[in-house]
């Protein structure tokens, strides 16, 4: 065992402490945690204590602070595979899309939630109550500053999201690391085996498949988790973390299983990876665990290099609808809880303007960013800046998406774009109140 | 009372530097490989023989194959059985990730199914997709067959599949629009490599290159080379230039994938990957800088560049480097526990039920979403749900709970040395039989904390821990770091 790694876990303990303060790490004085209340704190003590009691001696190697909850949460949900926000959000407004895709443009007469020159994909039409509620924001003619066409690479440059440094931490673990609040489940990848670029750095983290994940099987025989102690407290490496951290996260995670299953508010979620997912994610939020961010994937078949299709046929109705059926549930789910919560959507690049050859799109540039729940300021957003049609021809991109994801992260979760993105200097995007 | 008696020989280990290299290059140590290893004369002889597939029997592979009938059957014939109603297809698929599974567990040709299992990560095309399904058990034989091969020759079989053609939209590409999703994806996953600098026009002429190669989808599902579909005209993709004035273009390809496979950052990539997967997260420059110019000095042929990464330093310096993937940690689970896997005859049989639990320990195995395949590194595979999952599974195959059908586990008694053994000893042997290796303070602390038994217990078949708790005791070593790694 190192005594190097104990000092250091015993260090982690302590620094949780001061995260229960008002004035930590927001010399502004950060309304989200300014406002938690004395029970919360109350509460993180006593779950102290009886981990205390529980784990005995070990407490002090393995434990981090307790957790509290959460003023607001934000969820980023990823589109794997470079969905088209083309046909998501569609621009009817400008004649380039029709010349540019005459067997896959979304007809203008069937879109949802028309304006001048937007409308809404007719398989986004469970979202509309959130859209005419002023809840839902579409940010147009966003992305990566530069065209970057591999989804690995480009995937990886959206969410490490600092050029400048070569250090691999991502966006969303230098939004946990601001303050000094260590629980690993300040952020989770929900619906995930393996954590994602986003999640990756010095602050750990809790990537789980799900719920019914979340348990040590055996565990009420005190002598399993002790010897499972035992085994961990020294563990050297990334493993040796990952290892203390589920034993933590499994302890912390507890009030979530008492959360019922069944969705609140009638809400019906889709029998899909995304369903399942966010009716996790609900579950997650309502039992107050402290989670900050939730980090949720769509491997919603977005790569369609063939097959867009029609209103009728073909992929995109099908993932646009998922998509929407998913969402929707999750905030009918969450009720009145839903206005702690803000949704941002993001895809690693978008496709080109014109179709191709077998009804797909290959890899563009710009795309759609969708925000939507707490905070928002519903409608169209962004910088249109015009279609061609030759064959190479991309969206391009007007608003850097880390622009919106600043003003998300500064507005609801108190943590500065300097912090999240730093060497970046945000444009206002205006999709939050 | 501790007697003369209690003293009993405890199972025998092998050195460090073999160990690695089973651990490395097969399903995980079992005390029976230990043997195979001293009979064939050292872990180098055992290594060479293993590089050489046909000296060594393929009963397993052969006898598994008929364990489900769609792993034998040709693609038409997967078709067929879907569409009378037989089977799905992605059933059919499941069964191959089944047969991929079991084969790593008990298969005597370990290092040909390490590499297959290798490559179909690396060409990684999910069967998920109702598309390929049919093509899918074909693509990975195909795979398995070249897995020791020269990379140019697995290249050209795994590019001109229709697996992988269907996959990355090659099936569907024409000349009056080439789709790019392969010609892409060759460069930037398969070969190459973003860092050999190749562009945008590069890819274009990639993907003008590749068309041709057919797949009719969802109608007769012919696979043919259509020269109506291919493009005609100067291409250049990096160094590679050719007039490509032919209709028939099969030509043009197999000479491109030839320069692919032998170009120098190809090289590179592939050492690098290997690197990565045999030696640890971050291998030396200098490590993937010898290993491409044995690749290349050798014609791309696989085996050599094993044997000098298996000879260098780095690897020998490299024990306890490497995280078990979730399917990885499975296999050697069943492996570490004598667990037999055998002819399925149900949906609860093992071999089936073993693809439920690679899917709740962290995911199938060919079903990884994205084509770059699933990642191979610490960092992924020590999240908390797949520690949990792990600590879960490693119980639940412990205790022989689940799967119940079809699988021989070994009983509780079975792992005693003797007919009465004390308890520190018995962790030794059973240390020695799971892990490899010699037990440890810890590991002694742990066992004792997990069974409540103290060092100077007298352990024999009537032993309560034996009676009722043997899992407890087995669970604790799958449980530790060192099993969580290889």
């Amino acid at each position: 065992m190192s005594d190097v790694t104990t000092a250091s876990q015993h260090s982690d303990s302590a620094e949780g402490i001061p995260a229960f303060g008002a004035s930590s790490g927001c010399p502004d004085g950060c309304p989200e945690y300014g406002g938690i209340s004395r029970r919360g704190v109350l509460r993180g003590m006593v779950a102290a204590g009886a981990v205390t009691t529980m784990f005995g001696r070990t407490f002090t190697q393995t434990s981090f602070a307790a957790t509290r909850p959460s003023a607001h949460t934000l969820v980023v949900l990823s589109l794997r595979g470079a969905a088209d926000g083309l046909s998501l959000v569609v621009p009817h407004g400008d004649p380039a899309y029709y010349q540019a895709r005459p067997r896959i443009a979304v007809p203008s007469a069937a879109l949802l939630a028309k304006d001048g020159f937007f409308g809404l994909h007719p398989a986004l039409a469970p979202l509309l109550p959130l859209w005419k509620a002023g809840k839902m924001a579409a940010v147009h003619a966003t992305g990566l500053p530069v065209p970057n066409r591999s989804h690995f690479a480009a995937m990886e440059a959206v969410e490490d999201a600092d050029p400048g440094s070569s250090a691999r931490v991502g966006w969303i673990n230098r939004v946990i690391g601001a303050d000094s609040y260590t629980n690993p489940l300040q952020a989770i990848g929900m619906g995930m085996s393996s954590p994602i670029t986003a999640l990756y750095g010095p602050q750990r983290t809790v990537t789980t498949s799900g719920i019914d994940a979340m348990v040590i099987n055996g565990s009420d025989d005190a002598g399993r988790t002790r010897s499972l102690n035992t085994l961990w407290s020294g563990a050297t490496g990334i493993l040796g973390k990952g290892g203390r951290a589920a034993l933590t996260a499994v302890r912390d995670f507890r009030p979530v299983h008492s959360v019922r299953e069944t969705p609140a508010n009638g809400a019906v979620y889709p029998d899909s990876h995304l369903g399942q997912a966010l009716a996790h994610s609900a579950r997650t939020i309502r039992a107050d665990i402290g989670a900050d961010v939730i980090a949720v994937d769509h491997d919603g078949d977005w790569d369609m290099h063939q097959g867009v299709g029609t209103l009728d046929s073909g992929k995109m109705r099908l993932s646009a609808k998922d998509l929407a059926e998913a969402l929707t549930a999750f905030f009918v789910d969450l009720g009145t809880l839903g206005d702690k919560v803000t949704v941002v959507t993001l895809s690693e690049f978008g496709r080109r303007v014109r179709e191709n050859a077998n009804q797909g799109l290959d890899h563009g540039h710009g795309n759609v960013m969708f925000v939507l729940g707490g905070g928002v300021k519903g409608g169209y957003r962004g910088r249109w800046p015009g279609l061609g049609t030759g064959a190479d021809d991309d969206l391009a991109v007007t608003t850097d998406y880390r622009s919106v994801l600043a003003e998300v992260v500064t507005r609801r979760l108190g943590v500065s774009a300097a912090t999240a993105f730093p060497r970046f200097a945000p444009q206002a995007v205006g999709v939050m109140l | 009372m501790v007697t003369a008696t209690t003293i009993v020989p405890i199972a025998s280990v092998l050195d460090a530097r073999s160990l690695l290299v089973i651990n490395r290059f097969t399903g995980g140590w079992t005390p029976a490989l230990g043997a195979e290893v001293k009979r064939a004369g050292g872990i180098d002889r055992w290594f060479a023989r293993q590089l050489t597939p046909s000296l060594i029997s393929d009963t397993f592979y052969n006898g598994s194959a008929g364990w489900w009938r769609s792993n034998t059957a040709t693609p038409a014939e997967l078709r067929s059985r879907a569409e009378r109603g037989i089977e799905p297809l992605w059933v059919a698929v499941a069964n191959y990730e089944r047969w991929s599974l079991v084969r790593r567990m008990h298969s005597a040709r370990q290092v040909q199914e390490t590499m297959a299992a290798f490559w179909e990560h690396h060409f990684h095309v999910p069967g998920g997709a109702d598309a390929v399904g049919s093509f899918r058990p074909s693509y990975g034989r195909t795979i398995r067959r070249l897995a020791l091969g020269r990379f140019d020759t697995l290249l050209q079989a795994v590019t001109t599949h229709p697996a992988m053609g269907i996959h990355l939209s090659n099936a569907v590409s024409t000349k009056k629009s080439p789709n790019e999703n392969l010609g892409r994806e060759l460069l930037e996953l398969h070969t190459v490599g973003r860092a050999s600098g190749y562009t945008e026009d590069d890819v274009k002429s990639s993907a003008r290159i590749l068309t041709g190669y057919r797949v009719d989808l969802w109608n007769t599902w012919k696979v043919w080379y259509d020269t109506d579909a291919h493009w005609t005209g100067p291409v250049q993709v990096l160094g590679f230039k050719h007039a490509n004035t032919s209709p028939d273009g099969r030509a043009v390809v197999a000479a491109y994938l030839k320069y692919l496979a032998h170009h120098p950052a190809t090289a590179r990539r592939i050492a690098r990957k290997l690197a990565v997967h045999f030696v640890s997260d971050h291998p030396s420059n200098a490590l993937v800088e010898h290993l491409a110019r044995v690749y290349l000095a050798n014609g791309t042929a696989i085996a050599p560049v094993l044997k000098a990464l298996v000879a260098s330093s780095e690897f020998r310096g490299s024990g306890g480097r490497k995280v078990r993937t979730p399917e990885e940690d499975l296999i050697a689970t069943y492996r570490a526990l004598g667990a037999r896997v055998l002819a399925p005859r149900s949906d609860g049989s093992a071999a089936n039920a073993v693809l439920w639990q690679c899917d709740q320990l962290g995911g199938r195995p060919f079903a990884w979403p994205r084509p770059d395949g699933r990642p191979d590194t610490a960092e992924a595979w020590s999240s908390v749900s797949r520690m949990l999952n792990s600590f879960n599974v490693h119980r639940t195959l412990a205790a022989g709970w689940y799967p119940g059908k079809d699988v021989r586990y070994r009983t509780p008694a079975s792992w005693l040395p003797g007919r009465s053994v004390r308890f520190d000893r018995l962790v030794n042997h059973l240390s020695r039989k799971i892990l490899g290796r010699p037990s440890t303070a810890l590991l002694l602390q742990a066992a004792r904390q997990a069974t409540g038994c103290r060092d100077g217990t007298i352990i024999t078949a009537s032993h309560p821990l034996v009676q009722w708790q043997m899992h407890k005791l087995l669970t604790v070593f799958l449980d530790s770091p060192t099993h969580f790694r290889r």
